[in-house]
């Protein structure tokens, strides 16, 4: 600790700069690649770009991506309502407590998503519905073990003093209980918006005739590898942009506000 | 009386089980066999898929795959974190550009280029588990080190300067708790997402019979699959991660 942060000034330019003489070399390498493989297998940089603008100004795929931002959306908050209720119920009505946190929370945990996507083919047939369906199913323990998590963390003696100021419950919860569960609501949302994005595509390349996932799927069929790494790409860079400038913050913010002082 | 009303709750919560495998039950005798098939048809499959050996070749397939997967993404994602503690200028690399690109990747995207670039059979389908599995790894390690009390080590250090007898005696017992939680986190990623792996180009494994059975509408086949799933991770969580995290988690 003696370093001083004229040290961790400079250490820290330093592993900035070899990231960056990371991430170019293998962009070089890539470079480097076309031609002594096939394009199929490897698609030089080039091409990607290409395809990368063609899809960005295509009538047709530029709906896919919608498509996919609105399954994700709706998914994460019917599953975010649903995990919120079914928590809730379990923590104000402590009977019901075994039957979700011991009997549903489990079978959902340990239910395989591909298993989802199958079933909601065969029973809802290939639409939004199915993969709408697949990712609540998917993101619904999620929901339910951090906000149950958020609740049992809730200060009792805090609450305790709200009811020696006064009777009114909701005053209580608008004013104590809920500011004190947004740090884990922030915290699961940011968790669920990861997990989406992993069984999203799955879901819409079995099971939904729109998507990302439907343009992969055909990308695949056509031996298409360049649209298939520019959605990829595009993919990866939406993905952390929206968790270090929008979660991320949302998350620090929540926790610095409300958050217990620890 | 508070023993008494908690087993009153799990009563109900029981019920409430045999309740929804009644309706299951009500439900599949009015509707055909490819929509809804009934519990008992279900069950049957379910345990044909541990004892007959047509089905039995699949469960094994995909449970050896997951937990060499699971291994293999340990020592890579662990790895990776351990290069970034041990070589700090490193970790620019690892935390900023190998962490965020191996979590934002979609896993249908590894599969797919999976099947492009390797031909169909196992190491194809570790290739593409581990992909998936390794970012997790990485993750919960480097969460371990960031945790580890460093004043515990500069105690360690006054008592000797071997580093590796510090790595052994003092740094891995504190990582511990962390290696077990990665540990379980792949487990469970890799029987509900990293399955993935075995939808395309695949001759083997849960996933392949459960695409080839939805193909068929054999939906007994899908939803004893998916049972069996269920059935195997709660297997390896109970009988190897809780007794193994019990045993390392102990102060």
């Amino acid at each position: 600790m003696s370093a001083g942060p004229a040290l961790a000034g400079r250490l820290q330019r330093t592993q900035r700069l070899l990231a960056l003489g990371f991430v170019l070399a293998l962009g070089v390498a890539w470079f480097a690649s076309a031609g002594r493989v096939p394009a199929y297998v490897l698609p030089p940089p080039s091409e990607v770009a290409a395809a990368v603008v063609a899809f960005a100004t295509s009538a047709q795929r530029l709906p896919h991506l919608f498509a996919t931002l609105g399954h994700i959306a709706s998914a994460i908050a019917i599953s975010f309502v649903l995990g919120a209720l079914l928590a809730f119920a379990a923590h104000y009505a402590r009977w019901s407590a075994p039957a979700i946190h011991q009997r549903l929370s489990p079978f959902l945990s340990a239910f395989s998503g591909i298993g989802w996507t199958l079933l909601a083919v065969i029973w809802f047939g290939v639409s939004s519905f199915t993969v709408v369906f697949t990712i609540v199913a998917v993101l619904l323990p999620f929901a339910l073990v951090n906000l149950r998590e958020g609740l049992i963390a809730l200060d009792k003696e805090l609450l305790e003093m709200g009811a020696s100021f006064g009777r009114g419950r909701w005053r209580s919860w608008r004013l104590l209980v809920a500011p004190a569960l947004l740090p884990f609501a922030a915290a699961t949302l940011r968790i669920m918006f990861g997990v989406a994005w992993k069984v999203t595509l799955t879901a819409e390349l079995f099971g939904g005739g729109r998507g990302l996932g439907y343009v992969i799927n055909i990308a695949r069929q056509d031996y298409d590898t360049p649209t298939l790494f520019a959605v990829i790409l595009f993919i990866i860079i939406a993905v952390t942009l929206a968790d270090r400038l929008l979660f991320g913050p949302l998350e620090r913010l929540t926790t610095r506000q409300f958050g217990a002082a620890s | 009386m508070s023993t008494g009303r908690r087993s009153a709750a799990l009563w109900f919560a029981d019920t409430l089980v045999v309740l929804a495998i009644a309706v299951w039950a009500i439900g599949a005798a009015n509707l055909p066999e490819f929509v809804l098939p009934g519990p008992v048809a279900v069950g049957k499959r379910l345990i044909a898929l541990f004892t007959d050996s047509d089905f039995l070749v699949h469960t094994i397939a995909s449970t050896v795959r997951v937990i060499g997967s699971v291994v293999i993404a340990l020592l890579i994602g662990g790895g990776l974190a351990v290069i970034a503690r041990a070589v700090p200028v490193l970790d620019g690399i690892v935390s900023g550009v190998i962490q965020p690109f191996l979590n934002a990747f979609p896993s249908i995207g590894w599969a797919i280029l999976a099947a492009i670039w390797f031909t169909p059979g196992h190491f194809s389908i570790v290739f593409v588990q581990v992909a998936i599995l390794a970012p997790f790894c990485l993750i919960n390690v480097a969460e371990g080190l960031r945790q580890i009390d460093r004043e515990l080590l500069e105690m360690a250090t006054s008592y000797t300067r071997n580093r590796t007898r510090i790595v052994i005696r003092v740094g891995l017992p504190l990582l511990l708790p962390y290696l077990m939680g990665a540990l379980r986190i792949a487990y469970g990623v890799a029987w509900k997402i990293a399955l993935v792996a075995e939808l395309l180009g695949s001759t083997s494994g849960l996933g392949f019979l459960m695409l080839r059975a939805q193909g068929s509408a054999d939906l007994t086949t899908v939803l004893a699959a998916c049972l069996a799933i269920v059935a195997l991770f709660y297997a390896g969580e109970r009988l190897l991660l809780e007794p193994l995290s019990r045993r390392f988690s102990a102060k």
